[in-house]
C-alpha cells in the first residue's frame, strides 16, 4: 500500500509527522480525503477534526482550528494554528471552555471583532469536545475487544 | 581602624552586593533564555513550512498581478519594523541593532527614499529616536511574547498600508538567534514578497537544522485552489507575513535573553576581579596599618628606657 507523509504543524510545536495512507480534513468547501498520489492541492481548512489512517487499520484523530493544507507529490504540509491529539484533549476542560466562551459571548459582546473572534473560540471548543468524545467511545469499544 | 581600611572595606562591601544582584540577574536571563529558545525552535519549522508553501506557489503561478507580490519600480517609502528590547543591561544589543538600520538606510540612497519606523520595545524607539528616525507607530511589547496574536496589529497595519501603495517596501529589522553566544542584528524584507528574499538580504543562520524539501516543482501539473486561487491567496500571504513578523520577534527574544544573560556574566565575573584587587589593597592598607603601630610603641618604649 502507498504512503505519503503528512505534517502538521502549529507554531508552538510539530504535532504530526509520520507517514500515512490516509487522511481527512475539513476545508471552507467541505470535507475531503487525501490518498497519496493526489493531486497538489492548496486550500484553507476551518476549525474540525483530521482523521489519519495509517497502513494497517489504526486510526488518529486531531483536532484542530483554522489555517491551510498543502499537498504535495510526496507530502501533505498541514499549517494551522492550533492541533491537538485526541488523547491528550481533556474532555471536562474542553467542555469547561466552550461553556466560558458562550457565557461571555451571551454577556458581553462589544463589538463585531471580538464577536467573530468568540464564535471562532466556540467552534474550536466545539470540536475539541467532539473528538475527545469519539476518542473515548472507541476507546472504551477497543477495549471490550481486547 | 584607620580610615584608609575601612574605606577599602565599605567598597569591598558594596561589589560584593551587586556581584550577588548580577549574578541573580543571569540566571532569571538564563532560564528565560531557555524557555524563548524552545520557544523560537518550536516556531521554525512552522515559518519554513510557511515560506515554502509560498516558493513553490510562485513558482507555479503568474504572481506579479497580486498586491503581496508587487515590485514598484522605483522605492520612494519604506517601512521597517524595528524589534527590539524592552530592557536594557543586555549589553550593545540595541545599539547593534539600530546602528544595522541606520547603516542599511544609508546604504539605500537616503536622498531618495523616506523611511519610516515602526517600534517594538521601548529600548529600541529610544535609540531609534536618538538616530533621528521617522517613528511612524510604536507598539508596546511584552518581555516574552506568548502568542502571535499579540502581534496582529502591526501585521495588520503593515499590510493595509503596504496595500494602500503607502509603502514601496518593508522589512523587519530584528536581532537573528544563532545561538546563545552569537546573535546576529538582521535586516530582512518582508514585502513585497521575493522568492529570492533569502540569498538577497543574507541567509537566516539556523540553515543547517533546515530540512532540504527539495521539490521539484517542474514534475507536476498545476496547484488546485479550493476554495479559489484569489481567496487562497488573500488569506494565506497576510498569514505569512504575520508569522515572519512572529518569528522575528520570538528570535529577538532569544537573542535578548542570551545577550543579557552575557553581559551579566561578564559584569560578575567582573565585580570577582574587582573584589580580588580591592581585598588586596585592603590587606596591604591592614599590614601597614599594623606595622606603623608597631613601629609607634617600640620607638615609644625606647623612647622610655
Amino acid at each position: 500500500m502507498k504512503e505519503i507523509n503528512l505534517k502538521i504543524v502549529t507554531p508552538e510545536r510539530i504535532v504530526f509527522s509520520e507517514k500515512i495512507s490516509q487522511v481527512s480534513l475539513s476545508t471552507t468547501t467541505g470535507q475531503i480525503t487525501i490518498l497519496p498520489q493526489h493531486i497538489p492541492l492548496v486550500s484553507q481548512l476551518t476549525a474540525g477534526e483530521i482523521s489519519v489512517k495509517y497502513n494497517g487499520n489504526e486510526e488518529d484523530l486531531m483536532a484542530i482550528s483554522g489555517g491551510f493544507v498543502e499537498v504535495l507529490p510526496d507530502q501533505v504540509v498541514v499549517l494551522v494554528d492550533t492541533a491537538e491529539r485526541a488523547e491528550e484533549i481533556d474532555e471536562q476542560k474542553a467542555e469547561q471552555a466552550r461553556q466560558r466562551a458562550e457565557e461571555i459571548l451571551k454577556t458581553k459582546v462589544v463589538d463585531a471583532k471580538e464577536f467573530a473572534f468568540l464564535t471562532a473560540q466556540i467552534e474550536k471548543e466545539l470540536v475539541r469536545l467532539k473528538v475527545a468524545r469519539k476518542y473515548k467511545k472507541r476507546g472504551i469499544r477497543t477495549g471490550l475487544n481486547s | 581602624m584607620p580610615q584608609a581600611t575601612r574605606d577599602i572595606q565599605r567598597r569591598i562591601k558594596s561589589v560584593k552586593n551587586t556581584k550577588k544582584i548580577t549574578k541573580a540577574m543571569e540566571l532569571v536571563a538564563a532560564a528565560k533564555m531557555r524557555k524563548a529558545v524552545a520557544k523560537v525552535l518550536a516556531t521554525r519549522s512552522y515559518a519554513d513550512l510557511a515560506w515554502n508553501t509560498v516558493l513553490h506557489l510562485v513558482k507555479k503561478l503568474d504572481t506579479s498581478r497580486h498586491p503581496f507580490f508587487r515590485e514598484s519600480k522605483e522605492v520612494r517609502n519604506v517601512l521597517i519594523v524595528l524589534i527590539s528590547t524592552n530592557r536594557g543591561l543586555c549589553g550593545s544589543f540595541n545599539l547593534q541593532l539600530v546602528q544595522k538600520v541606520v547603516d542599511s538606510i544609508k546604504l539605500h540612497h537616503p536622498d531618495t527614499r523616506v523611511t519610516d519606523v515602526i517600534t517594538f520595545g521601548s529600548k529600541g524607539r529610544n535609540e531609534a529616536r536618538r538616530h533621528h528616525l521617522n517613528i511612524m507607530a510604536d507598539f508596546a511589547k511584552e518581555d516574552i511574547t506568548q502568542s502571535s496574536t499579540i502581534i496582529n496589529p502591526i501585521t495588520h497595519m503593515v499590510v493595509k498600508d503596504f496595500i494602500a501603495r503607502k509603502y514601496d517596501k518593508v522589512f523587519v529589522a530584528y536581532t537573528d538567534f544563532a545561538s546563545s553566544l552569537q546573535q546576529q542584528p538582521h535586516v530582512r524584507q518582508l514585502l513585497p514578497i521575493v522568492p529570492e528574499i533569502d540569498e538577497r538580504l543574507g541567509y537566516i543562520t539556523h540553515q543547517k537544522e533546515k530540512e532540504i524539501v527539495n521539490i521539484n516543482v517542474e514534475n507536476f501539473s498545476d496547484f488546485l485552489f479550493e476554495p479559489s486561487r484569489k481567496e487562497i491567496l488573500n488569506s494565506f500571504l497576510p498569514r505569512l507575513v504575520e508569522i515572519q513578523i512572529f518569528q522575528a520577534v520570538l528570535e529577538s527574544e532569544a537573542s535578548e535573553h542570551s545577550a543579557r544573560m552575557l553581559a551579566m556574566r561578564n559584569a560578575s565575573d567582573a565585580a570577582g576581579d574587582m573584589i580580588d584587587e580591592l581585598t588586596l589593597a585592603y590587606n596591604q592598607a591592614r599590614q601597614a596599618g599594623i606595622t606603623a603601630e608597631i613601629a609607634e610603641i617600640s620607638a615609644g618604649t625606647a623612647a622610655l628606657q
